[in-house]
C-alpha cells in the first residue's frame, strides 16, 4: 500500500517502523512518529468528515489543537472509545481504528447532505433560538435529529479497561510550553536553583524549533534541543513533561495538567496508569504557549485542501509528508512563504504565491522569486472551486484597502490552498485567570492583558517572533521567575551562562491587517466563507447577526454559535471578531474580545477521576466486626459511609422472613447488633456537665457518675438535630454517643459553641468513635448471656437500669451500658476496637445456647419503631422540636443557664397546635404495610389537589404484634388520637388508618427495666 | 486484659504476614507498626505546669512548635494542633502511661485513649515519594516537610497524620474504620512501583 504523499526522506518519523491502522473501515499505513492526521494526508485521505450544518466535506486544516475537522471516534469496542480527539494530536499507534464523528452515516456519502443541503436554507444564525424554541415542546424531537447529525461522538458504553491517576506537584517556576521560549525560561530558572516543571502538549519537546530551517550557532535546532533537554534532565529540581497539555490555570497558580504516558502506545494500558492528571501548585507560572496561525476567510476556504501555511510547513518537514500535488498560496506576510519554500523543496509544484500585500521585500520573499515561483501581489484567492478536493482558485486584484476586488478573477489550478492571515497568540491560559487580552495592532493579535497572579509571558505569547528575542526573552523571564520565586534561598548563578547562540534572523517585512477576503458579490451572496468551521459559521452569517442587532461579540457568539464547538473558536474567533468589526465598522479592540475558559482541549473524563473509581470512588467504613458479618452472610445498608448489616439471611429465607425471625428472637430470647458506628465524643473538664446542660434540651447536673441519660440537642431555631445517650464517667468526664451519620457533625457543632461561644468553659472533646467496638445483646435471655462471660454483677439490684459499669468481658476489659433502643432487657458491651472480634466471638459462643441472634439495621428499626424510639433524619426531618414528638419530658423547664432551642420553641409558629406532630398510625387491614412517605389527609374524597396534612415517617410489619404499624406526622396529630386519617396511594388507591400512640409496645417500659 | 483475649489490628485481614512472606522488591515498603499505645492529649500549651507534667510523665517535652514531634525510646509525641497532642507508645503500655498523666496533671488537660482508633503504617522506598504525591496535596520537599514534621492532611478521600522520619520515610496514623480504605489506595497507588510488605 503506497502512501502517495510521504517524501522519500525527511521528518521525525520512524520509516522502519510501519503502523497498521484504519479510518472508517478502510486499512492504511504509517509510521512511528505520525500524528493520525499526518498519517491519513500520506495516503492522501482528503475526506475526513461533514460539516454541521451544511454537511460539507472537510479536510484536515491544522496540525495542531486548532483542528476544527479531523475530529474522530477513536477506538475499537465500547469499552476504550474515545469521542472526539483531534487526529493532529492523536499519534498512531499499531492497530488504531477511528472513525469520523461528522458524516453519519458516510463521509464519502452523506446522507446529511441532503438534510444539511435543505436544513442549510432552514438553519440561519440564531437557527436554535428561532426555530427550536417555537413551539418549546418540540425540542425534544429536535434535538434528537440534530444530536446525530451534530457528530458530537458516542460515549464509551462499557467501562474503561485504563487505570488513570492524579499526583500533587509544588514547584518554583511552572512553565507551559516548551518552544524556544519556554526551553530557555526552563534553563535560566533551573540555573538560578528553582524547582522547575515544564509542559508541553506534544510528544516532543521543542516546539517550533522542531520544524525550523533557520540554524543555531551553525547548527541545526535539534542540537541545541538535545544539550537543553540533557541539561535540563541530570537537574534534579526539573520535571519535564511531553504529551502534558495544561488544560487550567485557576486561581492561586494553580494547574492542571493532563499527562497522556500511553495513548501513544496502543488501545488499552495494560501495565500503568493511561493518562496521569498533575495538579500544581506554582509560586510562579511562566506561559510561553506560543502563537497559532490565523486562516484567512475567503470563498469556499473549507474544501479540502485548504489548510493553514504552517500546517502544510509541519507536515513537510515534521513528518515527511506533502498534502497535495500542487500548492496555491495566499498571504499577508513573510513568513508564510515557508510553506512554499518547503513545498518547493519537497519536489513539488508551487502554482503561485498570492501576496494580500503591494509588495514586500523580505528574504524569503526574494528567495522564492529567485526560485522562480510565481508570486502576485496586491490579489487575494477569492473563490475556490472543487469539492471533494481544491480543483483550482480564483484570483483576484484588491483595491487600495483591501475590502473590493477589482477587474476579474484568473483561475490557477492547483491542489491545496495554504493561507496565512497572520499569528493569534495562545492566550487561553491567561484568560483563565480572568485577565482580560488586549489588542495589539503592531502584532495584529491579542495578548494577555493584567493579571493578578504571579504569572510571566514570554516568546510568542507576547507577539515575539524573532527567534533570537524568543530565546532572549524566555531566558529572562525564567531568570525573573526564579528570582521571584526563590527570594533567599535560590543559587548564586551566573546569567552569563544564558547566551542565546547566533541565528542568522531573515529580514521580514510588515504584514498586512487582513482577515476576511472580499469578493465581487456581497458577503451574502459570495461563496461561503467560512470563519469556525465546525459549527459552520461563515462571514455572511456574522453580518446577519450584525444586522440583526447583536453588535455585541458575546451576542454575536451565541446567535451564530461562533467558537461553540469542541474547538472552543481557537481557529475562528479572531477572524470572527474581525468580521464583526468590518461590518460594524470599529476596530477589533472596540468589538471586544472573549475569554476562553479551561479546558484548553478537551480532558476525558478518565482522568478527571483518576483513582477514585470503583471501590475507591468512596471510602468504605468498616468496624472491627465486618469479618464476623461476612462469613455469616450479612447483607449490608450503607449508613454515611459505614457498612452496616442490614439483616442476616439464612438460606432461602426472604428479606422479611429474615426480620420476622430476627424480631422474634431478641423479643423472646436474646438478639445481638454491632453498634459500633454510633458516634462517640470524649468529654472531658471541670465544666463538661455545664456545657451538656447548655447543649441538650434536658438537664444533666443531677447525673450521678454511673449513670446514663438519653437527651436531644436542637439547633438555634428549635429544631431537633442529633439524639442519643451520654454517660457520666466521673464528675469532669463524659462519654456522648451521637447517630452515625451525625457523628462529625455533632462534634463540628460541640467546638463551635466551645470555641466562638462559651470559650471560658474547661472542656475539651475528643472523638472516640473508632476507638470502641460496640456490641449491644438485647432481648431477656440478655443477661443469662453476659453472666457467662463476665464476673461482673449485673443483677437489676447491683447494675439498674440507665447504668454503666466497668467490667471485664471475655477477658477483655469493657465498660457495659444498661441502655436499650428495643425496649428490652439489654446490655451494650464497648471494648477497645482491637478486642472487638474477640469479644463478640465469645458472646456469640456464649449466647448459643439460647439461640443468640445477630440482627442488623432494619430489625433495629422495627424495635425501636415498636417502642416509638425516633430515628433522627427519618422521623424527624430539621422542622420538628421536641415538642412536636411529643417529647415534654426532654425539655429542661428549670435549668439556670438558657440552652439551645429554648428562645425559638416560643416563636408563635412554633406553638400552632396544628404542627405536624409524630404519632402512631394503624391501618385498618393489619397487613398492609404502609409506604414510608405517603401523604396524609382527613378527608377522603376530596378533590386534587387535596389537603395534605403530614406523611407516613417509619412504616412496617411487626412479627411481635402481629399487624403493620407506622410512625408518621400528623397536624395536631397528638390530639386526634383515635381518630381515621386517609393515605392516597400513586396506585390510585386510599387506605385508612388510625391515629395512636407512637409506642406500640409494652408502653409502661417493664422489659427493659428488669 | 487477659492473655487469652486476642487482639487484632484494623488491618488483620490484609494477612501483611504472607504478603511480607512474598518478599516482593518494590519501590514502596510499607509496614504495620500495629497495636501500639495512642494518647490524644489535650492541654494548655502556656500553662507551665501543664508542660512540666507532661514532661514528667512522659520524660519526654511537649513539642509546642506547629507541626513538630519529639521522640525518645519509648514515646513519640506530635503536635496536633495548639493544644492537642497524640502519644504514641509501646502496646499494651497506654493504660499505664494514661494512669501516669492523670497523676502528673492538674488543672484543664484531657487524655483519651483512642488505640483502638487507630494505627500506623511506615511507608519508605524509593518510590514513595511519589505515592505520597498520588495521595496527598501538600508538598514534600525537604523544606517544607523536614524530618520530625507532622502534618494533618486529606488522604485521597480520608484523612491522615503524617510524620517524616526519613528522606524517604514516613509514619501515616490513619483511622481504624478507614484503614482498609486507605491500603486499597496504597495498593492501587503503588502499583506502579511495587509494594513490598515487611513486618
Amino acid at each position: 500500500m503506497k502512501q502517495i504523499n510521504r517524501v522519500d526522506n525527511g521528518g521525525r518519523i520512524n520509516r522502519h517502523k510501519t503502523l497498521v491502522f484504519t479510518f472508517n473501515n478502510k486499512t492504511y499505513q504509517g509510521f512511528e512518529g505520525d500524528t493520525l492526521a499526518s498519517a491519513l494526508l500520506a495516503n492522501g485521505v482528503d475526506v475526513v468528515g461533514r460539516s454541521f450544518k451544511y454537511s460539507r466535506p472537510r479536510g484536515i486544516v491544522t496540525a495542531d489543537a486548532q483542528e476544527p475537522n479531523a475530529i474522530f471516534q477513536v477506538g475499537s469496542s465500547q469499552a476504550t472509545t474515545i469521542p472526539n480527539p483531534r487526529a493532529t494530536q492523536t499519534e498512531l499507534y499499531k492497530n488504531l481504528e477511528c472513525h469520523s464523528t461528522n458524516g453519519w452515516p458516510n463521509v464519502d456519502f452523506d446522507l446529511m447532505g441532503t438534510v444539511g443541503k435543505i436544513g442549510g436554507a432552514a438553519m440561519p444564525p440564531g437557527f436554535y433560538y428561532k426555530t427550536f424554541m417555537f413551539p418549546q415542546s418540540m425540542w425534544m424531537s429536535y434535538e434528537k435529529i440534530i444530536r446525530k447529525g451534530a457528530g458530537l461522538g458516542c460515549s464509551p458504553q462499557l467501562p474503561d479497561p485504563d487505570s488513570y491517576d492524579k499526583l500533587h506537584h509544588h514547584c518554583d517556576v511552572m512553565i507551559v510550553g516548551a518552544g524556544p521560549a519556554g526551553l530557555s525560561a526552563a534553563l535560566s530558572a533551573a540555573r538560578a536553583g528553582a524547582r522547575v516543571i515544564i509542559a508541553d502538549e506534544q510528544n516532543e519537546l521543542g516546539g517550533s524549533l522542531l520544524c525550523t530551517r533557520q540554524l543555531l550557532d551553525g547548527q541545526a535546532a535539534q542540537v541545541w534541543i538535545d544539550k537543553t533537554i540533557s541539561e535540563l534532565a541530570q537537574n534534579k529540581n526539573v520535571i519535564l513533561l511531553p504529551r502534558s497539555t495544561v488544560f487550567g490555570y485557576f486561581d492561586h497558580n494553580y494547574i492542571g495538567i493532563n499527562e497522556r504516558r500511553s495513548d501513544h502506545l496502543g488501545e488499552v494500558d495494560h501495565n500503568g496508569t493511561r493518562q496521569r492528571l498533575h495538579k500544581v501548585r506554582a509560586k510562579q507560572v511562566i506561559l510561553a504557549t506560543g502563537a497559532h496561525e490565523r486562516p484567512l476567510v475567503y470563498g469556499n476556504n473549507d474544501v479540502p485542501g485548504c489548510m493553514l501555511a504552517s500546517a502544510v510547513s509541519t507536515y513537510i518537514n515534521r513528518y515527511g509528508v506533502v498534502p497535495g500535488k500542487t500548492l496555491a498560496l495566499m498571504t499577508t506576510n513573510d513568513y508564510a512563504y515557508k510553506a512554499a519554500l518547503d513545498w518547493h523543496d519537497a519536489g513539488r509544484k508551487v502554482a503561485l504565491i498570492v501576496d494580500t500585500r503591494a509588495s514586500s521585500d523580505g528574504d524569503m520573499v526574494k528567495e522564492a522569486m529567485q526560485r522562480g515561483i510565481n508570486i502576485v501581489f496586491g490579489h487575494a484567492i477569492i473563490d475556490v472551486k472543487g469539492s471533494k478536493r481544491v480543483k483550482s482558485v480564483e484570483v483576484a486584484k484588491l483595491n487600495d484597502s483591501a475590502d473590493k476586488v477589482l477587474g476579474s478573477s484568473v483561475n490557477y489550478v492547483c491542489d491545496t490552498v495554504a493561507s496565512s492571515g497572520g499569528w493569534s497568540p495562545v492566550i487561553h491560559l491567561s484568560s483563565h485567570t480572568g485577565s482580560r487580552p488586549v489588542w495589539r495592532d503592531d502584532i495584529q493579535g491579542f495578548v494577555p492583558g493584567e493579571t493578578v497572579q504571579a504569572q510571566h509571558v514570554c516568546g510568542g505569547l507576547q507577539g515575539v517572533y524573532n527567534l533570537s528575542q524568543t530565546l532572549k526573552d524566555g531566558f529572562s523571564c525564567g531568570a525573573v521567575a526564579a528570582q521571584e520565586a526563590c527570594k533567599g534561598h535560590g543559587n548564586d548563578h551566573d546569567d552569563d551562562l544564558n547566551v542565546v547562540p547566533q541565528i542568522d534572523e531573515l529580514s521580514e517585512s510588515a504584514s498586512m491587517a487582513l482577515f476576511h477576503i472580499p469578493h465581487f458579490k456581497p458577503t451574502s451572496r459570495a461563496p461561503k466563507q467560512f470563519v469556525d468551521y465546525q459549527n459552520d459559521v461563515t462571514a455572511a452569517g456574522i453580518e446577519m447577526a450584525n444586522r440583526e442587532g447583536f453588535e455585541s461579540i458575546e451576542h454575536v457568539k451565541r446567535y451564530t454559535a461562533l467558537g461553540f464547538g469542541t474547538d472552543q473558536g481557537k481557529l475562528g474567533n479572531i477572524n470572527g471578531m474581525a468580521v464583526t468589526a468590518k461590518s460594524l465598522g470599529k476596530t477589533i479592540p472596540e468589538t471586544g474580545t472573549t475569554i476562553f475558559r479551561p479546558m484548553y482541549t478537551p480532558v476525558t473524563f478518565g482522568a478527571l477521576a483518576g483513582s477514585d473509581v470503583k471501590q475507591l470512588f468512596d471510602p468504605a467504613r468498616f468496624t472491627a466486626m465486618h469479618s464476623w458479618h461476612l462469613a455469616q452472610g450479612a447483607e449490608f445498608e450503607d449508613v454515611g459511609q459505614w457498612k452496616r448489616p442490614w439483616y442476616f439471611p439464612q438460606p432461602g429465607e426472604t428479606m422479611q422472613q429474615s426480620l420476622q425471625r430476627e424480631c422474634l428472637a431478641t423479643r423472646n430470647s436474646v438478639g445481638i447488633l454491632d453498634a459500633s458506628t454510633l458516634g462517640k465524643i470524649d468529654i472531658q473538664g471541670k465544666d463538661a456537665r455545664e456545657f451538656l446542660n447548655r447543649i441538650y434540651t434536658n438537664p444533666w447536673s443531677q447525673l450521678a457518675p454511673g449513670r446514663c441519660r438519653y437527651g436531644v440537642m436542637c439547633k438555634e431555631d428549635g429544631m431537633v438535630f442529633d439524639d442519643g445517650v451520654t454517660s457520666c464517667i466521673d464528675d469532669n468526664r463524659f462519654l456522648m454517643t451521637t447517630t452515625t451519620g451525625g457523628a462529625p457533625g455533632v462534634l463540628a457543632w460541640l467546638e463551635l459553641w466551645h470555641q466562638t461561644e462559651w470559650p471560658e468553659l474547661e472542656v475539651y472533646f475528643s472523638t472516640v468513635t473508632d476507638h470502641w467496638a460496640t456490641m449491644t445483646i438485647s432481648g431477656p435471655n440478655s443477661r443469662k448471656v453476659l453472666e457467662k462471660i463476665t464476673s461482673a454483677d449485673v443483677s437489676n439490684e447491683a447494675f439498674p437500669y440507665m447504668g454503666w459499669i466497668p467490667a471485664e468481658v471475655a477477658g477483655v476489659k469493657a465498660r457495659i451500658f444498661r441502655i436499650s433502643f428495643t425496649g428490652e432487657l439489654s446490655f451494650e458491651i464497648n471494648v477497645q476496637a482491637n478486642y472487638g472480634l474477640h469479644t463478640w466471638e465469645a458472646v456469640i459462643a456464649a449466647g448459643e445456647e439460647f439461640n443468640i441472634t445477630p440482627y442488623g439495621t432494619e430489625t433495629m428499626h422495627i424495635l425501636r419503631a415498636e417502642k416509638g424510639f425516633i430515628i433522627i433524619g427519618q422521623d424527624t426531618d430539621g422542622s420538628v422540636t421536641p415538642q412536636d414528638l411529643d417529647m415534654n419530658w426532654v425539655v429542661g423547664k428549670k435549668k439556670e443557664f438558657s440552652y439551645l432551642g429554648k428562645r425559638s420553641w416560643t416563636r408563635i409558629d412554633n406553638q400552632r397546635s396544628d404542627r405536624k406532630q409524630l404519632v402512631g398510625l394503624k391501618p385498618k387491614d393489619p397487613n398492609f404495610v404502609l409506604p414510608e412517605g405517603a401523604q396524609i389527609v382527613f378527608e377522603k374524597g376530596q378533590a386534587i389537589p387535596m389537603t395534605m396534612v403530614g406523611h407516613v415517617t417509619s412504616s412496617y410489619f411487626s412479627a411481635c404484634l402481629g399487624y403493620s404499624f407506622a410512625l408518621a406526622v400528623v397536624k395536631g396529630g397528638i390530639d386526634r388520637k383515635g381518630q381515621s386519617v386517609f393515605l392516597p396511594l400513586a396506585d390510585g388507591t386510599t387506605v385508612e388508618a388510625e391515629i395512636c400512640s407512637s409506642v406500640f409496645y409494652d408502653p409502661k417500659g417493664e422489659r427493659q427495666n428488669v | 486484659m487477659s492473655n487469652s483475649a486476642r487482639v487484632e489490628s484494623p488491618l488483620e485481614h490484609a494477612d501483611f504476614a504472607g504478603l511480607a512472606a512474598l518478599k516482593i522488591n518494590g519501590g514502596v515498603i510499607l509496614r504495620e507498626a500495629k497495636l501500639l499505645g495512642h494518647l490524644n492529649l489535650r492541654g494548655n500549651a502556656n500553662d507551665p505546669d501543664f508542660l512540666k507534667g507532661v514532661k514528667s510523665a512522659l520524660d519526654l517535652d511537649l513539642p509546642l512548635a506547629p507541626c513538630s514531634s519529639a521522640q525518645n525510646a519509648n514515646t513519640t509525641i506530635m503536635w496536633l494542633s495548639p493544644d492537642e497532642w497524640l502519644v504514641i507508645v509501646d502496646g499494651v503500655t497506654e493504660a499505664a502511661i494514661e494512669g501516669k498523666l492523670r497523676q502528673s496533671l492538674r488543672g484543664h488537660f484531657a487524655v483519651s485513649d483512642i488505640s483502638g482508633a487507630q494505627t500506623m503504617l511506615e511507608i519508605s522506598g524509593k518510590d514513595c515519594l511519589q505515592l505520597l504525591q498520588k495521595s496527598i496535596g501538600y508538598d514534600l520537599h525537604l523544606d517544607s516537610f523536614p524530618i520530625n514534621k507532622v502534618i494533618g492532611t486529606a488522604l485521597a478521600k480520608s484523612s491522615a497524620h503524617i510524620r517524616r522520619t526519613g528522606e524517604y520515610n514516613f509514619q501515616l496514623i490513619i483511622r481504624r474504620s478507614f484503614a482498609d480504605y486507605i491500603w486499597l489506595w496504597l495498593q492501587q497507588s503503588s502499583k506502579e512501583y511495587g509494594l513490598s510488605v515487611t513486618l
